[in-house]
């Protein structure tokens, strides 16, 4: 599988001391307290951890959605850690495409809109955008749907629309937030599938979860307690603790 | 245009009218009360400009050249006995002014009086009648339709002829040409040697239910009290507000005013009418733009509310699209432009009902309503504005909005 690395780092995303600290009527809650890792290109990365662990605040911190309190969080060799709210939105759009447990797609627009959007954020023409919007949905097999409305589809198919809204921009890495959460077992397991042939397409996925079972089939995982990371290794020994699993493939592609 | 501002605009314009039409009964409802304004306004301001238009159509039949020296002005300002006891004109003078004011086209002496009017038992009452000499016709821009106007012979020998205003010749003579017929002006019997073409309405007043007769046959027939105004036109291409200044010193002069005394004159312009007409209108101007400012700031509310309804809706839309790259400014633009579309859209409707308003009062009225194209243009512009500025603060608020919760809300 080829695999492109950045012109500096070979690390896509580093992420060094990185604490965040929320102001709660008064008093303190530190949500990360120095959480530092790297992810290189081509990985395949599960976030896992209990509610209230600080994963969704690491989430939205590598999303670019939230910026760290201290700490330095490196993306694509860019330092986004004080970035401007403006500059943000552009790395979100080049960088980052994301996928919802929930979807967020505009109910009111089509399939095929709603993929075209981070392309319309982006300046690009309508023709071409078209275009590679239909190339995106057909990656995720719906190009039979792209006229449909969201209510007009099933779950799983808002959820391909989602990942195929997420691939067209190109993006540096695909950031997955409980993808399989509002779905039936069945379709998760299609939507899983999905990832893995991204994966092999050598996509970097970051995959946040709170199922164990799902973190298990991702080469690596991260474990999050209290802020803070207890584990990072092979996906089957940090989330179920399985220590006879293969060594993690840490640093690169499979 | 650079990239992002075409993505702002393209978008922006985009998303509100789908926007527009996805909440098309609200959108309808918020437009009617921006449109109330504009409609008022619009209503309003067509109404005056129709009076202003009228108006000025009638100061032109005056004549934009001709001046009126007379004991009397034409706006009294103060007191009218004032006026009275001024010396009255006589006809040396008239020959006086003649001789030193070389920028006199044309000069007569006036007088005029309310008179009743007959033929073979018809009537018509309150016509104006008038005394004149040749030279008059020249001045007031009367043009002779048939027959011939009065002339010098006539007034020489007071001869009981007369020249009749296009009201009058259509009152009395309906099928019949009045040319040699005989017609009693208060009783007395004059002939008709001529018609007038018709001129309109000055005021209100009509100034072709007039007759006109020789000066002189006007004195010796209906007395010698009545005192007599001076009638000139001043040559084309001279300055009418210099040979008035001229015109103040001669005729001073003329009647022997001592200096340091003030004039015991006035002389009267058309203008003069048209600046009390102004100020008159300008009260109204007014009262309209105040009423309309009210209708559009409550207008302007009704915006905002909707507005913030809107981005509260759509809040987990914002966070969408920040979440795909929207910048800021791009969220703004598409508020802003949603709110300065719904505006727009009810100015329009508004200007058609404005103008529709206008057009029924000028019909059933007879206040003549005249709407400019400039003034659609600004109804629809204004709107747009109001929109816009209350727009600013439900735009700023979906900008401000933190991605994170924005996608979080339910």
């Amino acid at each position: 599988m080829s695999q492109v690395n950045g012109a500096g780092s070979p690390r896509l995303i580093d992420v060094q001391d990185v604490t965040r600290v929320f102001h709660v009527g008064g008093e303190e809650v530190r949500a990360l307290r120095g959480v530092s890792f790297g992810i290189s290109r081509g990985e395949w990365v599960a976030i896992i951890g209990q509610s209230g662990s600080g994963k969704s605040t690491l989430m939205n911190v590598l999303g670019c959605l939230d910026t760290p309190s201290s700490g330095r969080y490196m993306l694509n060799n860019k330092d986004v850690s004080h970035m401007t709210d403006d500059e943000l939105a552009v790395v979100r759009n080049e960088e980052i495409g994301f996928i919802f447990q929930t979807f967020q797609l505009l109910p009111k627009e089509t399939a095929l809109s709603n993929v075209e959007l981070p392309l319309v954020y982006r300046g690009m023409r309508a023709k071409e955008r078209r275009e590679r919007a239909r190339a995106a949905l057909a990656k995720v097999h719906l190009e039979h749907r792209m006229h449909h409305r969201p209510n007009e589809l099933s779950g799983g198919q808002r959820q391909r629309v989602a990942i195929a809204r997420a691939l067209v921009a190109e993006p540096s890495m695909l950031l997955a937030d409980e993808p399989t959460g509002n779905l039936d077992s069945a379709t998760g397991e299609e939507i899983v599938r999905l990832f893995e042939e991204l994966h092999r397409a050598g996509n970097t996925l970051v995959l946040v979860t709170h199922e164990p079972k799902l973190a298990a089939r991702c080469p690596r995982a991260i474990r999050l307690s209290d802020g803070e990371i207890v584990a990072d290794g092979p996906g089957r020994q940090v989330a179920l603790g399985d220590l006879h699993a293969p060594p993690a493939q840490a640093a690169g592609g499979s | 245009m650079s990239k992002a501002v075409r993505v702002d605009v393209m978008e922006g314009a985009r998303i509100a009218f789908f926007s527009l039409g996805a909440n098309r009964m609200r959108t309808v409802l918020t437009t009617v009360g921006i449109g109330i304004g504009v409609a008022t306004l619009l209503a309003i301001i067509g109404i005056i400009q129709g009076l202003n238009a009228s108006f000025d159509k009638q100061l032109a039949s005056l004549g934009s050249n001709t001046l009126q020296v007379s004991k009397f002005p034409w706006v009294i300002k103060g007191d009218w006995w004032m006026y009275r006891n001024r010396k009255n004109f006589t006809l040396p003078q008239v020959e006086q002014i003649r001789a030193q004011a070389p920028f006199i086209a044309a000069i007569s002496p006036i007088v005029g009086r309310n008179g009743d009017v007959g033929f073979n038992g018809q009537q018509l009452s309150t016509v104006d009648v008038f005394g004149v000499t040749q030279e008059y016709f020249a001045i007031g821009s009367w043009q002779v339709m048939s027959g011939r106007s009065l002339t010098d012979a006539d007034n020489a020998v007071t001869r009981p002829v007369a020249v009749i205003g296009a009201t009058v010749a259509e009152g009395l003579f309906p099928g019949i040409n009045p040319l040699g017929r005989s017609i009693r002006i208060d009783g007395r019997p004059f002939q008709v040697v001529g018609t007038l073409a018709r001129k309109g309405k000055l005021l209100e007043r009509d100034q072709d239910l007039a007759v006109m007769v020789p000066f002189k046959t006007f004195y010796s027939t209906f007395g010698k009290g009545r005192p007599f105004s001076i009638s000139m036109a001043v040559d084309q291409g001279q300055d009418i507000r210099k040979a008035e200044e001229q015109l103040v010193g001669i005729v001073r002069r003329v009647r022997g005013t001592p200096p340091g005394a003030p004039d015991d004159f006035s002389i009267n312009r058309p203008e003069q009418l048209a600046q009390t007409y102004e100020q008159l209108t300008g009260a109204l101007y007014g009262v309209a733009l105040g009423v309309g400012f009210i209708t559009m700031l409550v207008g302007g509310i009704g915006i905002m509310n909707i507005m913030l309804v809107s981005v509260r809706e759509r809040t987990r839309e914002i966070g969408i699209r920040r979440a795909l790259g929207a910048r800021k400014r791009t969220i703004v633009v598409q508020f802003l432009m949603e709110a300065s579309a719904v505006s727009a859209v009810g100015g329009l409707l508004g200007t058609i009902v404005g103008l529709g308003t206008a057009k029924v009062v000028s019909l059933i009225t007879p206040l003549a309503a005249d709407v400019q194209a400039g003034t659609i243009m600004g109804g629809v512009g204004f709107a747009a504005l109001v929109g816009l500025l209350f727009g600013i603060w439900p735009a700023a608020r979906a900008a401000n909005l933190d991605p994170v919760e924005a996608l979080r809300y339910e």
